[in-house]
């Protein structure tokens, strides 16, 4: 009898979805436990458990046990399955959420995927599906994840607290990934963005780009900021507005910010001219952090590094942030797997803070759902 | 005598002398000049026909295209293990004698018993692990898959054995190896006709097999029991220089061939429990792909295991160190077989095993095992690691002082340091030496230029060959260069009091000139090693090795080297120096200089003191950086030479080194000092900045094997462990699960300085020196300055770049600056080379294909791999890459069964075979699956079968499928005969594509083929769809025109429902549906057909089945069978077996059983034709069958006729006379029919004449008709006019 892989443990909902994801990849069970434990309202949250009917609809053979109280989950994976799928998402937290770890998983499915998820787009906690779109599948394609059927689009807009978005994401499936090397993030040599508002005034998006362009045009002239209004039933069903920014350089790197307005009923309401203005900061702060991935899609690119071939991959991160830190540790115990990190002190050039290089070989990662014909 | 006629001579029409004679003749008719045949007769090979052009073009690419492979990776690690070659064959075919005779040929060794692998040096860069491999198929199965080169032994008497297409089948499934046949037993054969039938025979078989082509080396015969030396020789050069394909599976999995085992159980354990889980080690290369600690590995034969701990040992075989020899000497020739016991040292985690071997094995094993030294000499240290440690000293660079242990706290020496500086007028690198305290920003940036100075001198060190030959005898290379270089330096010397600024890259002339001195050293301290083995020197060694141990531990690792190097070397120096002269600096100038120029060189030491005093820019010298390593090397033989005056003599040698400043040193020298500090501090700060953030995120090391255990791990999961409290970290463990990374402290985006931090991050900041476009445009203006323009005549004159300008300067200052020279010649030649790279890239450009272009990515990607970790030591390495293939590594495995150490037979290979992720999972399996053409039987489906995968043997209970053209997957009861089936099983998880084989049994030895069948793994599920045809037979029970009532088929009225809609038909094909259930018998239903049903029809509905595949899957543990029974593993066994081994006869149905055919007489009807139609028919078709005549009534009868004589003969007369007149008639009826014919014949004549006299009339008179129209045609084209006339 093959020993099943021992298991994982852990304990808290923090990094719920790192787990479960890396469990699914990996093969090996995981068990998480305390979940909330002394929380008054203790337990796996309605966002957390629609993440994990999510998982199961995209696997086939997966075990997943939940103790009555929700505290503790074992989840044993089985082989990511793919194909057409719907999934109606929790409002609690955006469409983003749940994007993040289908972006990890999409590339390795029996079948291409092609999920239709209802939600929320844009909240103030998780990056959104706009940001996603410009950063992350550019990202993507540079580990050879293309194709034609490879699109994230954007069908409705939902805000907060109604919801009411919906968006279609399609990915190809892969059996090998590329090494990368992306150690120079070259120059930014334009900036473009978007300012979307539904169920408000069509001209708060164009107050909005004028506050950020009043910022932006110090540094550089190449600057486009779409406006983007959506009407009826592709509005959602919540008033809102936001605005998101995307600065991409001579060699392919996409750095981004974004912000949204308060909904309904959260605190004050928020000037689209401020908006536009922190909005805009925001971006010269990632730009000062730097680096070829941009701090919401770092984890996503250690990932795809890891699962490469027997190869050296190589790339160049600003800070790391929190959730990566705990990542890379996570990537340890599930992968065996170190990265070399060195810091690169920023010289007397201008560019931003500190950068992090890391380094790893790929632990020669194959798709094993993808059928052989 | 009779004169026979002798043979003419015949001249040759071939072979080399017939061509030179056809060139001689040729030329001689002034025809041979043009050897190109193209050139000679274009027109030959003018293209004819472009459709043919364009299809020979076509398939000259396609056969191009066709030699492609897919370009993969190359990962083959710089120093790779040693090859495995299985030598197999069938029982007394000489496969131990081939092996013995191997390594003797390899080693001069002779082995008496071989068991296990045994691992030889072969050559420079070669070595091998040979293993015997019997002919028990588990074994066969096993080496096949980590054989890089099988040998397969062929008794030539006999002919082929089975075991050898076994094997030969078993490689092609998993891989295919380099396969050599080596015939044996040629010394059978009576008569050379025979033998080389029989070789021709064997080897064309062979080829079949393997491919086309394949080596087969024949062993001719015995002498006193071994082959023959020379073939066993060439056999030898063969293996060595064989090349090899990786293979997919073995490059992509890590494994290792175990070649050593113990038992690390707790006797205690064992004592109290004999059959307790035992916790073993293993040893052996690795080899394949990286092996990481704590993943899964599968021993086949035993089971999968968790590796619980992995460490790599010394090379106990390892590969000569330096390669300049072409062959290896008798030390380098080792061998190591721990099973057979044989191999000298034996390394342990905490622990050296030294075999002795004997009371006279001793020197022989000091002279074989270079390793022996370092036990040596640790056996013979007097002193402790204490007073070595305070006497020790270190030097970090070749020309720095060395310093002691006293000397780290009064290190801060002020003295000039250099920095570099980029001056911007020419673009150079200047050095500035700057003082103490400033140093603290320039640090950063010498450190680097120390490191790549280091690398530097390892390249040479290592690349240039004739340089260290050249600086083995040091006196004489020494004058030979000066003689080469002489004139220049003194020059140079001479003009030292100038200021003048030289170019940088003469610094790197230095380093090359220092590393041959070390090179030379290093060989010298070699040769004196081997030589004299004096306890002094080895307890010098051992001190310089305990230095490095102890000293301070922020050294880099290279400079440590360096600093055992120069250690060494100064030791070995010291009888050299001594014995030439009385001060260290005549040694030096010996070195380098001849007598006169030292003299000049002291005085130049002087000079540079007061040069110091001025700060000048200035070049470093090759020769003061020496004369102080010189002085050096002095003062440290002068202390080693006796170690009980050490303390005093150290003292006076600080006084010298002391000196040595004060008098010698220069800025460059002091640059050079100051180094060694710099890059400890530079190496602090890198320790304190990069393994901080490296611990913050994977703790220390051990930490994280706590972390690995997951299970200890109670309260936090190992979140923060390290650095927070436990309450921070329960806050932490339920909180927020969010990607983003949040800007804690925002900067002031209005402040200027703010906004300028980032400034150059856009394309409109500063850009990268070897990027900017201002400065490339001004190279290229540089480079395609000067130009004239033909058409016009304008001579456009460049702009006179800064170095140009800056050259005249130099020029007005002195006639002859060499260098300046050799700086224009070195412009010169980057512009040529410049041009020539344009001119490769524009002309190449058509060339690069897609190929190219991949195959290009490949070796860098590769280049990269090899590259990227290969400056860090091997303990850090391993964490981040893994263990890496090559490494000699010890593997701790615990829980492993006791019947693996209790009957561990070394005979048997053991394999670890590393799994990848997930693979030690198990699932449905399913794969392309064909039973094999000389398998005689045909499988059933869920009959046990032993499976080979991946790594693994075991037994499982496939089924097997076909794919029907809609995708159904309908389950078989056997397999075909000679077609592929589908095969699925429920086991461990193995990648898509990786070859398998089945056979039905691995026990004893079967008369035929043992391979039953083989295929390919094509999907991993966690289900499956296989499904079985099920037939639903039901009965009319009331019919109606095309509606009946069915009964039978249901048992209640909710399955109906469930069926609604499906088609159903009857035996004789009429097709209808199922409608609605019926109320009165239970289960019955309306169905309507295209036709009536009859009463006796029989409906059926056709329906799938699921069906499911046993969840069975048993390793085979044939590892775990006592000793000689290992073969004889059995696992579940098919009911067939049960009710053989049982005497249970299948019972079989009654209807199955076979009866004598008894053939009914078939009686027909007769034909009845009705009345009515008979009377229809015409008369031709009507029956003829007339009523028989009744009987005649008597009285009807006519009474018979009596004649007459007479009458009788009136009527014979009468007769006759008939007879004749038909006759008559009949002769003239043919008369008249010919003459009627010949008349008819005349007649046709007649007319056949008469038509064609009708013929030509009409001829004629058509022709005058016609003449006469085309006179009146003609005459009206001519017009009225002419017609008038």
């Amino acid at each position: 009898m093959a020993t099943q892989a021992h298991s994982l443990s852990y304990a808290g909902c923090n990094f719920l979805r790192q787990r479960l994801v890396l469990s699914t990849l990996s093969g090996r069970p995981v068990k998480i436990r305390k979940i909330r434990a002394r929380d008054d309202n203790p337990g796996l949250r309605d966002f957390e458990a629609s993440f994990i009917r999510l998982l199961d609809k995209i696997t086939n053979g997966s075990r997943i046990e939940i103790n009555q109280t929700g505290t503790t989950l074992y989840y044993q994976p089985g082989l990511l399955y793919g194909g057409s799928v719907e999934h109606d998402c929790s409002i609690l937290r955006s469409i983003g959420y749940y994007l993040e770890s289908l972006l990890c998983l999409a590339p390795f499915m029996k079948h291409p995927l092609r999920i239709v998820l209802r939600g929320v787009t844009n909240d103030q906690v998780d990056p959104s599906v706009d940001v996603l779109k410009a950063t992350a599948l550019p990202l993507l394609k540079q580990f050879g994840i293309d194709g034609e059927s490879f699109e994230l689009k954007i069908v409705r807009r939902g805000m907060l607290p109604g919801g009411g978005g919906e968006v279609l994401f399609s990915c190809p499936v892969r059996k090998v990934l590329k090494p990368i090397q992306l150690t120079d993030p070259g120059k930014i040599r334009r900036i473009r963005g978007m300012a979307y508002s539904v169920r408000v005034s069509p001209q708060m998006a164009n107050r909005i780009v004028d506050s950020a362009r009043s910022i932006l045009n110090k540094f550089i002239p190449d600057i486009y900021i779409y406006t983007d209004h959506m009407k009826g039933v592709n509005a959602g069903r919540s008033p809102g507005f936001g605005l998101w920014l995307v600065a991409e350089t001579t060699n392919g790197t996409f750095l981004s910010a974004e912000l949204v307005s308060n909904h309904q009923g959260q605190g004050a309401a928020v000037l689209p001219e401020d908006l536009g203005r922190n909005c805009a900061k925001l971006l010269l702060e990632e730009i000062h952090r730097g680096g070829c991935v941009d701090s919401t899609n770092q984890s996503l690119a250690l990932l795809l590094m890891t699962l490469g071939q027997q190869d050296v991959s190589k790339v160049l991160l600003g800070p790391l942030s929190p959730y990566t830190i705990e990542f890379l540790r996570h990537l340890k115990s599930f992968f065996q797997i170190m990265f070399k990190i060195e810091t690169k002190p920023c010289g007397e050039e201008l560019k931003g803070g500190d950068k992090v290089l890391m380094t790893c070989v790929g632990i020669g990662f194959s798709n094993l759902s993808k059928t052989l014909k | 005598m009779e004169t026979k006629d002798p043979k003419k001579h015949r001249k040759k029409n071939s072979g080399p002398k017939a061509e030179k004679k056809k060139k001689r003749h040729l030329q001689a008719l002034q025809l041979g000049d043009e050897e190109d045949a193209r050139k000679r007769n274009p027109k030959a090979f003018a293209v004819q026909s472009a459709v043919r052009m364009a299809r020979s073009f076509h398939r000259t690419q396609d056969l191009k295209t066709k030699k492609h492979h897919i370009p993969v990776v190359d990962r083959t690690p710089v120093e790779p293990p040693p090859i495995v070659v299985v030598v197999m064959g069938p029982p007394k075919v000489g496969k131990s004698t081939l092996i013995q005779c191997l390594i003797r040929n390899f080693t001069r060794q002779k082995l008496t018993e071989i068991r296990g692998p045994v691992t030889i040096v072969s050559g420079k860069k070669r070595r091998l692990t040979i293993i015997e491999c019997g002919c028990d198929i588990n074994m066969m199965i096993d080496l096949a898959k980590v054989a890089d080169l099988a040998l397969m032994l062929i008794d030539a008497s006999f002919g082929f054995e089975m075991e050898t297409f076994e094997f030969l089948n078993i490689c092609q499934v998993h891989g295919f190896p380099k396969i050599m046949g080596v015939l044996t037993h040629l010394d059978s054969f009576k008569y050379n006709k025979q033998l080389k039938k029989t070789k021709k025979r064997l080897k064309h078989r062979f080829w079949t097999e393997v491919y086309p082509g394949a080596k087969l080396f024949y062993l001719s015969g015995m002498v006193h029991g071994e082959y023959q030396n020379q073939e066993i020789h060439n056999l030898g050069r063969f293996i060595t220089v064989m090349k090899f394909r990786p293979l997919t599976w073995q490059t992509s999995h890590p494994y290792i061939l175990a070649d050593r085992m113990e038992d690390l159980t707790n006797p205690e354990d064992i004592r109290t429990n004999i059959k307790c889980d035992r916790k073993v080690s293993l040893y052996g290369y690795l080899r394949g792909g990286h092996l990481k600690n704590k993943s899964q590995i599968h021993i086949p034969g035993v089971g999968d295991f968790v590796v619980s701990d992995v460490s790599f040992l010394p090379d106990p075989c390892a590969l000569p160190e330096q390669q300049k020899k072409r062959c290896l000497n008798e030390k380098e020739k080792l061998v190591y077989a721990p099973f057979s016991g044989v191999g000298g040292v034996l390394y342990d985690k905490d622990a050296v095993y030294v075999d002795l071997g004997g009371s006279h094995g001793f020197q022989e094993s000091e002279e074989v095992r270079p390793t022996h030294e370092l036990v040596q000499s640790l056996i013979s240290t007097h002193s402790t690691i204490d007073a070595k440690m305070a006497s020790s000293r270190v030097t970090l660079f070749s020309d720095s002082k060395p310093l002691g242990s006293e000397d780290i706290d009064n290190q801060g020496l002020w003295m000039p340091k250099e920095e570099k500086q980029v001056d911007l007028k020419t673009g150079r690198v200047r050095r500035k030496a700057i003082f103490g305290d400033e140093e603290d920003e320039s640090g950063d940036s010498d450190d680097e230029d120390n490191k790549e100075m280091s690398e530097g001198d390892r390249l040479e060190n290592s690349s240039s060959d004739d340089e260290t030959e050249e600086g083995e005898d040091a006196e004489m290379t020494g004058k030979q260069y000066m003689s080469g270089k002489g004139i220049k330096r003194q020059k140079l010397e001479m003009e030292e009091d100038i200021e003048v600024d030289l170019p940088a890259f003469a610094d790197s002339d230095d380093d090359l000139e220092r590393s041959s001195v070390e090179e030379a050293t290093e060989e010298d301290d070699e040769s004196i090693e081997e030589e004299d083995s004096t306890a002094e020197e080895e307890r010098d060694i051992l001190e310089s090795k305990a230095v490095r141990e102890g000293g301070k531990p922020g050294l880099l690792q290279t400079n440590d080297l360096s600093d055992s190097l120069n250690l060494e070397k100064s030791l070995t120096m010291k009888k050299a120096t001594l014995t030439t002269s009385d001060s260290g600096h005549c040694t030096a100038e010996e070195a380098f200089a001849s007598e006169d120029e030292s003299e000049e060189n002291s005085s130049l030491s002087t000079e540079e003191e007061d040069s110091e005093n001025e700060e000048v820019i200035r070049k470093k010298f090759p020769k003061p950086s020496q004369v102080v390593s010189s002085q050096k090397l002095v003062s440290e033989s002068l202390i080693d030479e006796t170690s009980d005056i050490e303390d005093l003599l150290r003292e006076e040698e600080d006084y010298k080194e002391e000196n040595n400043y004060s008098t010698e040193t220069s800025g460059a020298l002091k640059w050079k000092e100051d180094l060694s500090r710099k890059a400890a501090e530079a190496f602090l700060r890198q320790q304190q900045t990069t393994p901080n953030l490296r611990k913050l995120i994977y703790g220390t090391v051990t930490e994280d094997n706590e972390e690995e255990d997951g299970d200890t791990k109670e309260e936090l999961g190992g979140l923060f462990r390290v650095s927070q409290s436990a309450s921070e970290c329960k806050h932490k463990a339920d909180s927020l699960d969010c990607s983003r990374f949040h800007v804690e402290v925002p900067h002031d985006w209005d402040l200027e300085e703010v906004m300028n931090s980032i400034r150059d991050c856009f394309v409109t900041g500063k850009w990268e020196e070897d990027k900017d476009a201002a400065k490339i445009l001004a190279e290229d203006e540089e480079l395609y300055g000067d130009f004239e323009d033909l058409e016009t005549g304008d001579v456009h004159k460049g702009k006179s770049g800064p170095d140009t300008q800056v050259e005249d300067v130099e020029e007005e200052v002195k006639e002859i600056d060499p260098n300046a020279e050799e700086s224009a010649k070195k412009k010169h030649l980057d512009k040529k080379r410049k041009l020539k790279e344009m001119f490769d890239a524009e002309y190449d450009e058509g060339e690069n294909t897609y190929f190219d272009d991949l195959k290009g990515e490949m070796q860098k990607q590769a280049q990269l791999n090899r590259a990227e970790f290969e400056d860090q030591d091997d303990e850090a390495r391993v964490q981040y890459e893994g263990f890496r293939p090559g490494m000699y590594v010890r593997i701790e495995i615990e829980n492993v069964p006791c019947e693996f150490v209790l009957n561990f037979d070394p005979h048997y290979p053991v394999i670890l075979g590393g799994l990848g992720n997930s693979e030690g999972n198990v699932g449905y399996v399913q794969m392309r699956l064909k039973k094999h053409r000389w398998y005689k039987k045909i499988l059933k489906s869920r009959d046990p079968v032993i499976f080979s995968v991946g790594w693994r043997r075991f037994q499982t209970i496939p089924l097997y499928y076909i794919e029907d053209h809609n995708g159904r997957q309908r389950l078989l009861k056997y397999t075909p005969q000679h077609m592929h089936c589908g095969a699925t099983f429920w086991g461990p998880i193995t990648p898509q594509g990786t070859g398998f084989l089945a056979i039905q049994s691995v026990s004893g030895i079967m008369a035929d083929f043992r391979i039953a069948a083989t295929g390919v793994v094509l999907d991993l599920d966690k289900s499956i769809k296989i499904v079985k045809k099920l037939k639903l037979t039901g009965f009319p029970y009331k019919i109606f025109k095309n509606t009946s009532f069915i009964k039978g088929m249901f048992n209640s009225a909710l399955e109906v429902a469930k069926f609604e809609g499906a088609v159903i038909r009857t035996v004789s094909g009429i097709r209808g549906q199922i409608k609605k259930a019926l109320r009165a018998p239970e289960g019955a239903f309306r169905a309507t057909f295209e036709d009536k049903l009859l009463m006796s029809d029989i409906v059926f509905m056709r329906t799938w089945y699921p069906v499911s595949v046993p969840a069975f899957y048993n390793p085979v543990t044939s590892l775990l069978k006592p000793a000689g029974e290992k073969d004889t593993w059995s696992g579940m066994r098919t009911t067939g077996q049960l009710r053989l081994s049982h005497g249970i006869k299948l019972k079989a149905s009654k209807d199955s059983l076979y009866k004598p055919v008894v053939r009914q007489k078939k009686h027909f009807n007769s034909l009845h034709i009705p009345k009515a139609l008979q009377k229809a028919l015409p008369f031709k078709s009507k029956p003829k069958t007339q009523a028989k005549a009744g009987k005649i009534p008597k009285d009807r009868l006519r009474p018979a006729v009596i004649r007459e004589p007479h009458e009788r003969k009136i009527l014979a007369l009468l007769d006759a006379l008939s007879t004749v007149h038909s006759e008559k008639m009949k002769k003239a009826k043919e008369q008249r029919h010919l003459h009627n014919k010949e008349h008819f014949k005349v007649k046709q004549k007649e007319e056949e004449e008469k038509l064609k006299r009708q013929k030509d009339l009409r001829k004629k008179l058509y022709r005058i008709q016609g003449q006469k129209e085309r006179r009146n045609q003609k005459s009206s084209l001519k017009g009225p006019g002419e017609q008038l006339k």
